[in-house]
């Protein structure tokens, strides 16, 4: 397990309490899950992505990733449209292990606000929350 | 549990310095994957060797003129039965797998018993299982003339599985030929405790007696090997060493039970546990006659087994791909009507299986289709109210998902476990 200060957790995406991570790309936003969300629940063998086109509130669960160990839900950090979804994760789901900010991205949304994505958290803040919880 | 309940094996600190990622099985903190991750050590096993530290399970020393007859009432294995198709008397240098009952024929754990001498055994039982068991021994055995010893935390053991095992052991033990010759599986050699005639059987290269069995939980070729747990922080290092050219890797319980599921063995507690020991893929375990009408000896549980009313059957499944569900209270398996039959025990996935056309293949099936390269299947066991056959198909439905899953006898093909060892060296 990395510890705490091991963890890559970079300054140009914000951080959801459920571990996934937004970055605003022009209109859209990216969306994955964070350094310490792969590291917990380990390879990763499986994602079910949503439609594009579907629509889901902030907070709600919008697809699952299937390590060896369990099945995890992954959850909206922004309410929004799905405007694309990462389909090399089917074939190569340890991307979101491996490079979870970059190739292991797995939803692209529009936000319903683009202000939103403001709302969550820093990295540092991140960081904070993760080391209360300690 | 607060943290100081929760124990450490010797080997906890090498776990954290090698960044495993850890959790509380058993009362015991140990590692659920190392950073290769679950699947590189579950494939490790089947194509190299995996090494797995199991210092958490508990043994217990059984002694006397009284212990044959203990074991005897209280195990479900008949062992003046148990050995080879002849069915002959357990033997010192054997081992049988069996069950310890409670009066309802309800599992209190499951074993492996190995005779050490003529009136000594050695009984190997889950994590935090010694005193219970040890308890339910003693009582059992009123004022007969044997000696029980819990030694739970006193022994070290850690086990390597996977075909390259015996060529990594060849490289620490003394005299690699002459323990390895006929050393079929459910058989041992040496022992932990220098007291023992035994020990001088089996010793590493520095000279530490062990305990050396060809068993495990893994479904593969390998060993388990039990020692002073003063010794297992060099042990451990020296198979490390010596296992670097023969693709050995550190495993955790991930891997650790994705493995013992394909290779359809019971984790206690969860497998089997407070239901009768009956009708699961494990009556191997019981002592039953040849016309499976009753049974060659009597045990604790014995009666109630017979004299079942309502039937539960626990049967083996295997998936279509590896999507699982989540086992739990509230999730059921259900019949081609959609009838609600029982209950989902495990499910994981196996990695190393995957199904072309209608067969299913292991990585390491000698006749696996070219460019074989499955992405696991999902396999468990379910409990349910109805007798089944292999070939049926049901559904597993948790809150999330419902997947279609078909009974079989048997999940990951091409075992090596019972391999001759002769062809493993």
């Amino acid at each position: 397990m990395k510890e705490i200060e091991e963890l890559f957790l970079p300054d140009n995406v914000r951080y959801a309490e459920t571990h996934e991570w937004a970055r605003a790309d022009g209109d859209n936003m990216t969306i994955g899950i964070n350094d310490y969300a792969q590291d917990q629940l380990g390879d990763i063998v499986f994602v079910e992505l949503p439609e594009i086109g579907a629509t889901f509130e902030k907070g709600e669960e919008f697809g699952t990733l299937e390590s060896v160990k369990a099945v995890s839900e992954i959850y909206m950090p922004v309410s929004g449209e799905i405007t694309a979804i990462n389909e090399d994760l089917e074939e190569a789901p340890e991307l979101v292990n491996g490079e979870p900010y970059n190739a292991g991205w797995i939803i692209e949304v529009k936000p319903n606000d683009p202000d939103e994505i403001n709302t969550l958290m820093s990295s540092s803040e991140y960081l904070e929350m993760l080391k209360g919880g300690e | 549990m607060n943290e100081e309940q929760i124990k450490k094996t010797p080997l906890h600190d090498w776990h954290l310095k090698h960044s495993a990622n850890m959790a509380v099985f058993g009362g015991y903190e140990m590692p659920l994957w190392y950073p290769s991750g679950a699947k590189r050590e579950h494939l490790a096993v089947l194509t190299g060797a995996g090494m797995f530290d199991t210092s958490h399970m508990a043994v217990i020393m059984v002694e006397g003129p009284g212990a044959l007859a203990l074991l005897q009432a209280c195990f479900t294995k008949n062992l003046n039965a148990c050995i080879g198709k002849n069915k002959t008397p357990l033997v010192p240098g054997r081992c049988a797998y069996g069950a310890f009952l409670d009066d309802l024929g309800h599992v209190r754990d499951d074993s492996i018993v190995s005779q050490i001498a003529s009136e000594t055994y050695m009984i190997v039982v889950n994590a935090g299982m010694g005193g219970q068991i040890s308890r339910h021994l003693e009582n059992q055995a009123g004022g007969s003339d044997v000696e029980i010893h819990d030694l739970t935390d006193g022994v070290g053991k850690m086990d390597i599985q996977g075909p390259m095992s015996a060529r990594i052991l060849a490289g620490i033990i003394r005299k690699p030929e002459a323990v390895f010759d006929r050393m079929v599986y459910f058989s041992f050699k040496g022992f932990f405790d220098d007291d023992f005639p035994l020990a001088d059987a089996v010793r590493l290269l520095d000279g530490t007696p062990v305990m050396l069995s060809r068993t495990g939980y893994t479904g593969e070729f390998g060993f388990e090997i039990f020692m002073n747990p003063d010794h297992i922080g060099h042990v451990w290092k020296m198979a490390l060493e010596a296992g670097k050219d023969f693709g050995l890797v550190t495993c955790g319980f991930a891997a650790r039970d994705s493995l013992r599921t394909g290779s359809v063995l019971p984790l206690s507690h969860q497998d089997i546990g407070p239901w009768p020991f009956i009708n699961n893929p494990w009556s191997f375990a019981l002592p039953f006659n040849d016309d499976q009408t009753g049974f060659t000896k009597k045990f604790t549980g014995d009666e109630a087994l017979i004299n079942i009313e309502e039937p539960e059957y626990t049967y083996p499944f295997a998936g279509f791909d590896l999507r699982k569900v989540s086992p739990g209270n509230s999730t059921i398996v259900t019949d081609s009507g959609g009838a609600g039959i029982g209950t989902v025990l495990t499910c994981v996935t196996d990695m190393a299986i995957g199904r072309v056309d209608e067969k299913t293949y292991s990585i390491t099936s000698p006749d696996r289709p070219d460019g074989f390269n499955p992405k696991g299947l999902s396999c468990g066991f379910v409990r349910v109210t109805r007798k089944l056959s292999s070939g049926d198909f049901v559904e597993l439905r948790d809150d999330r998902r419902a997947i279609k899953v078909v009974i079989v006898d048997d999940i990951r093909p091409d075992r090596t476990a019972r391999r001759a060892i002769k062809t493993m060296l």
